[in-house]
């Protein structure tokens, strides 16, 4: 019993990665109906902008670790610039291109994804190998029920959930929120009500570069090491997560995330090597079996 | 002065040269018909004044303003409202929000209540629908939303692109009698159709457009009468 509680606080952990990491995936779909393959990337983007914005803090450092103050720069400073490097990508690679086919988007997508990669890896100060990153909270062990669970743990998941929380009252109940279901629904028609679209589409950019960033905060505080391939196979499992909710949805990013982290945790405890296929297992039986996802539903609309 | 002149307008979509040297001016308080047949350029032109399409040359003109190079959004802002062809509610969101949406860039909340208040007078239909979703409506009752929603962006020019598109003809009856009275509270009209006839009845003036080009332009009464005009689509 213990154990398997123990599993689910991992499980919630690692979904809270794939949920911050799934919205992004399910707003920039939402909003231009497109796969942004490169938005795993952004969580690589956010971690390697962590660790270099916190050396610039190093002379803040008391026992080994960041006063509060400075956590909370570090973090913000690391969510605003993936924000703009994703608004950028947007701008450059995908904007001259919303007009094309969607399959050119996608592939200039994969393009994009291993430029984000690859550019990096190629830079003298960033390269190919692994940094461990550092330590921004300082670890506490509580045993609640026979499970250890840590403060880091329960600050990633509350965070996630009000993250998620906030983030869904912005889209349903503010006017930036109406313009962008507005422009998701019928770009059009959303121009013609004089929704600056352009801007809208940036925002969103941003709220998931930003967001990725913080997932990427997560991941790298509780597995702590960065590389510039992180980002590639994070980024599949929140696809996964996204289509497993619903894509476009939400509430479905959140609860397919979490799902997903839990079922990959539990299936690692089986076998060490199950745990990446579950994923996609998931993803093949989501697909024949409810293919909008569980949230997603099938439109009625009269013609 | 005229509010709104074109001036040989050239539109292309790749190589097809969908509106050929259009000029037509509309002058304030009036309601002009653009009559022609499928495919003559209509909507066309509606699309490039409002800057979803841009023209190729050509210019046109509303209220002073040069609208070919300016963003679409920022045409709304001067007043122009465009009510497109299909209707295009937004489905998945309320009635309510979908005319809430027309007033986005609205900034006094006062008027938005009233002109809201003004928009359930008109369509009492819409007021019991407040709360439904746009996509779950008839077609008619779709055709108001859109109507509603475009009176919200509180423009001086309405532009419809096929009110009667796809409507009964008694919806079709009340959509138009709702099209006089907007006119009449001093909104002027641009009005696209392909039933010439009723636009004919409703418009004060018209234009005929062929194949990209204005083959003929007058009162609508006269056009009305006009034999070229009968044969080709008034069906008599």
């Amino acid at each position: 019993m213990a154990s398997i509680l123990q599993y689910l606080v991992y499980g919630l952990q690692l979904g809270s990665v794939y949920a911050l990491l799934a919205l992004g995936y399910t707003m920039v779909y939402g909003i231009v109906r497109m796969l942004n393959v490169a938005h795993g990337d952004f969580l690589m983007i956010g971690a390697f902008g962590t660790y270099f914005i916190s050396k610039l803090f190093t002379n803040m450092v008391v026992d080994g670790t960041y006063p509060v103050i400075a956590v909370v720069a570090i973090i913000l400073i690391a969510m605003v610039l993936t924000g703009s490097i994703a608004v950028a990508v947007e701008a450059i690679a995908y904007r001259p291109l919303r007009n094309k086919p969607r399959m050119i988007a996608l592939i200039t997508a994969v393009g994009v994804s291993m430029f984000l990669e690859n550019f990096p890896r190629a830079l003298p100060f960033i390269g190919p190998n692994p940094r461990s990153f550092p330590t921004l909270f300082i670890t506490e062990h509580f045993t609640v029920a026979g499970a250890s669970v840590t403060n880091v743990q329960i600050i990633m998941i509350v965070f996630a959930i009000v993250t998620m929380t906030a983030l869904y009252l912005v889209v349903n109940r503010t006017k930036i929120g109406s313009q962008m279901r507005a422009v998701s629904m019928d770009r059009d028609a959303a121009l013609l009500m004089g929704v600056n679209v352009n801007q809208v589409i940036s925002i969103t950019f941003f709220v998931g570069g930003a967001l990725a960033a913080v997932s990427g905060i997560c991941y790298a505080s509780a597995y702590p090491q960065v590389d510039v391939y992180m980002g590639s196979w994070l980024g599949n499992m929140s696809f996964v997560a996204a289509v497993l909710g619903g894509i476009g949805d939400i509430r479905g990013a959140m609860l397919g995330g979490f799902i997903l982290g839990i079922a990959q945790i539990l299936a690692t405890a089986v076998n060490s090597t199950f745990g990446y296929a579950v994923g996609f297992i998931i993803l093949i039986v989501i697909l024949l079996v409810k293919p909008a996802g569980i949230m997603g539903k099938t439109t009625i609309e009269k013609v | 002065m005229s509010m709104l002149e074109v001036r040989d307008l050239h539109v292309s979509y790749g190589a097809i040269h969908a509106v050929q040297g259009v000029s037509f001016d509309l002058n304030e308080g009036e309601t002009v018909a653009l009559i022609g047949s499928n495919g003559a350029g209509k909507s066309t032109i509606l699309r490039t004044i409002s800057g979803l399409e841009h023209a190729k040359s050509g210019s046109i003109k509303f209220q002073g303003s040069e609208l070919t190079k300016m963003k679409a959004h920022k045409i709304v802002e001067l007043g122009i409202a465009h009510v497109p062809e299909g209707r295009r509610v937004f489905p998945g969101m309320t009635v309510r929000e979908n005319l809430l949406m027309g007033a986005n860039l609205v900034k006094d909340k006062e008027k938005i209540r009233l002109t809201l208040e003004h928009v359930f007078e008109i369509f009492p239909r819409l007021k019991e629908r407040e709360k439904q979703p746009a996509g779950t409506l008839s077609g008619g009752e779709q055709q108001m939303l859109a109507l509603g929603r475009a009176l919200m962006t509180d423009g001086s020019l309405l532009m419809l692109d096929e009110p009667s598109m796809g409507l009964a003809p008694i919806v079709v009856e009340d959509i138009f009698r709702v099209i006089k009275k907007i006119n009449e509270a001093g909104t002027s009209i641009l009005l696209i159709e392909q039933n010439a006839f009723l636009a004919l009845q409703t418009a004060d003036r018209a234009y005929v457009l062929e194949t990209g080009k204005i083959s003929m332009h007058g009162d609508a009464k006269d056009l009305l009468k006009d034999p070229r005009v009968k044969e080709a689509y008034l069906g008599a």
